[in-house]
C-alpha cells in the first residue's frame, strides 16, 4: 500500500499545475484574486508535508493574505472614473434620483469600458473658477467636469486630451443635442 | 508556434538543471546536515535549526536580507512620491464602502491575528516561525486595521524613520559578540559558559526586533498602495 503523504503530495502537486493555467486563462480579475489566494496555500501545505513549516509559515502570511489585500485595492481604485458634477441641476439628479440624462448617457459610457461611475459634488472643488478647471483635472484625481453654459444652455465636459477615453466619448456625444465635449491640450511638464 | 515550441525547450532546458543540481545538493546536505542536528541546539542555544543558521551560522547573509526590504521599501516610497499635494474630491455616493459583515468580523480577527504575529516572533527559537514570519502576520493584522477604519491616517516619515534606526540596532547588536567572543556576527554569550537557557536571550532580542522591522516595512509599503489614487 503506497504511502497516503505521498499520494497526497502528488495530488496537490497537479492540483498547483491546474491552478496555475487557471489563473493564466481566467478573465475576471476578482476570480483571479481567490486563485492566487489558494495556489500559496496549496504551496504552503507542500511545505509542511515536505517538513519546512517555517517557510509554510511565511507562504501563508505573504502569498495568502498580504498580496491579495494589495491587489483587491490597487485593482479596485483602477476601476473608478470620478465626474465632478460642477452644474448642479437635473443634468445628474432629477426626482431626488440618478435619472437625468447626463448620468444615463455617463452610465452607458462607463458600462461600455466596465468601469464605476463616482459622481462628486465636493465643494470645496466647485467653487474654483473655470479658468483652473485644467488645473483642476491634472491635479486631482478627477477625470471629467461637468458645467454649463449659461447663454447656450449646453452642458460641456471637460476632461483631458492625452485620455483615450474622450474619443469615445465624443463619438458618443454626437447623438446629443445638449452635451458638448472639449478637451484640454496637454501641458509639457519638467521644463 | 515557433515562440510556444521555444519557451517549452527553455522550461525543459530550467527543469534539467534544477534537477541536476538537486542531485548535487544532495550529496552536500548529507555533510552539513548532519553536523547542524548534531552540534545546532549547544552551539547556538535554539532548538530550532532554521533560527539557529539564520540568526546564528548564517547571520551575516540575514542581515543583508532585511537591508534588502529596507531597499525595497525606500524604493517603493520613491516611486510613490507626489511632488504636488493631492486633493481628492469627496463622493456622494462612496461604492467602496467595507460591507459591515467584513468590519464586524475583522474586529474579532484583530486582536488574535496581532496576538499570534507576537507569539510566532517570541517563540521563534523554539517553534516554527520567528521574525519574518511573525512580522508578516503582525503586518497583515495592520493591514486589515485600514479596512475597519479606511480614514486611518499615517505618519509614514515616522514609521520609515524607526525601521532605519531599528535596523541600525539590529546591526550593533549582531557585531556586539565582537567584544565577548571576538567574532562578528555570532551569538554574544559564549556556548562552553552559558547555558541555552541564557544563550536564547540573544534570539529573543533579536528575533524582536527583526519581527518590528518587517512588520514596519510591509506597513509602509502598504500604506504607499493605499495612497495612491485616494
Amino acid at each position: 500500500m503506497p504511502d497516503m503523504l505521498e499520494v497526497t503530495a502528488y495530488a496537490l502537486q497537479v492540483l498547483l499545475i491546474l491552478m496555475a493555467i487557471a489563473i493564466v486563462t481566467h478573465k475576471n480579475n476578482g476570480t483571479i484574486i481567490i486563485l492566487i489566494a489558494v495556489f500559496s496555500l496549496v504551496t504552503a501545505s507542500l511545505y509542511v508535508i515536505n517538513k519546512a513549516p517555517d517557510v509554510a509559515i511565511a507562504e501563508v502570511a505573504i502569498g495568502s493574505a498580504i498580496i491579495p489585500l494589495i491587489y483587491v485595492i490597487s485593482i479596485s481604485r483602477q476601476r473608478e472614473f470620478i465626474v465632478l458634477d460642477k452644474a448642479m441641476d437635473d443634468f445628474i439628479i432629477s426626482d431626488n434620483s440618478f435619472t437625468g440624462v447626463g448620468y444615463i448617457f455617463l452610465k452607458r459610457f462607463t458600462d461600455f469600458y466596465h468601469l464605476e461611475l463616482n459622481i462628486s459634488n465636493d465643494v470645496r472643488l466647485c467653487s474654483l473658477g473655470a479658468g483652473r478647471d485644467q488645473l483642476l483635472c491634472e491635479e486631482t484625481n478627477v477625470d471629467l467636469i461637468i458645467t454649463k453654459d449659461e447663454d447656450t444652455g449646453k452642458y460641456i465636459l471637460k476632461g483631458k486630451e492625452s485620455s483615450i477615453l474622450m474619443n469615445k466619448l465624443k463619438q458618443m456625444a454626437k447623438d446629443y443635442e445638449m452635451i458638448e465635449v472639449v478637451t484640454f491640450k496637454d501641458r509639457d511638464f519638467g521644463d | 508556434m515557433i515562440r510556444n515550441g521555444f519557451l517549452l525547450l527553455l522550461l525543459l532546458v530550467l527543469f534539467s538543471v534544477f534537477y541536476f543540481s538537486l542531485q548535487d545538493l544532495l550529496e552536500f546536505q548529507k555533510t552539513s546536515a548532519s553536523y547542524f542536528l548534531e552540534y545546532g541546539l549547544d552551539e547556538t542555544g535554539s532548538s530550532n535549526l532554521v533560527t539557529s543558521i539564520l540568526l546564528d551560522y548564517r547571520l551575516f547573509d540575514s542581515l543583508f536580507e532585511a537591508g534588502i526590504l529596507l531597499i525595497a521599501v525606500s524604493g517603493i516610497i520613491w516611486i510613490s512620491k507626489h511632488e504636488i499635494e493631492e486633493k481628492n474630491a469627496e463622493f456622494m455616493i462612496d461604492k467602496f464602502k467595507t460591507p459591515d459583515l467584513f468590519v464586524t468580523f475583522s474586529r474579532l480577527v484583530y486582536p488574535l491575528m496581532l496576538a499570534f504575529g507576537f507569539y510566532i516572533i517570541i517563540n521563534g527559537h523554539v517553534s516554527p516561525g520567528g521574525g519574518f514570519q511573525g512580522g508578516a502576520i503582525v503586518a497583515t493584522a495592520i493591514l486589515i486595521l485600514y479596512y475597519i477604519d479606511a480614514e486611518k491616517e499615517t505618519n509614514i516619515k515616522l514609521i520609515v524613520t524607526i525601521e532605519k534606526y531599528l535596523y541600525l540596532t539590529i546591526l550593533v547588536i549582531a557585531s556586539l559578540s565582537f567584544f565577548t567572543r571576538g567574532t562578528f556576527f555570532t551569538n554574544i554569550f559564549d556556548p562552553g559558559t552559558f547555558d541555552t537557557g541564557t544563550q536564547s536571550i540573544y534570539l529573543i532580542v533579536l528575533n524582536v526586533l527583526v519581527g518590528f522591522k518587517v512588520a514596519l516595512g510591509l506597513w509602509t509599503i502598504f500604506t504607499a498602495f493605499l495612497k495612491e489614487g485616494r
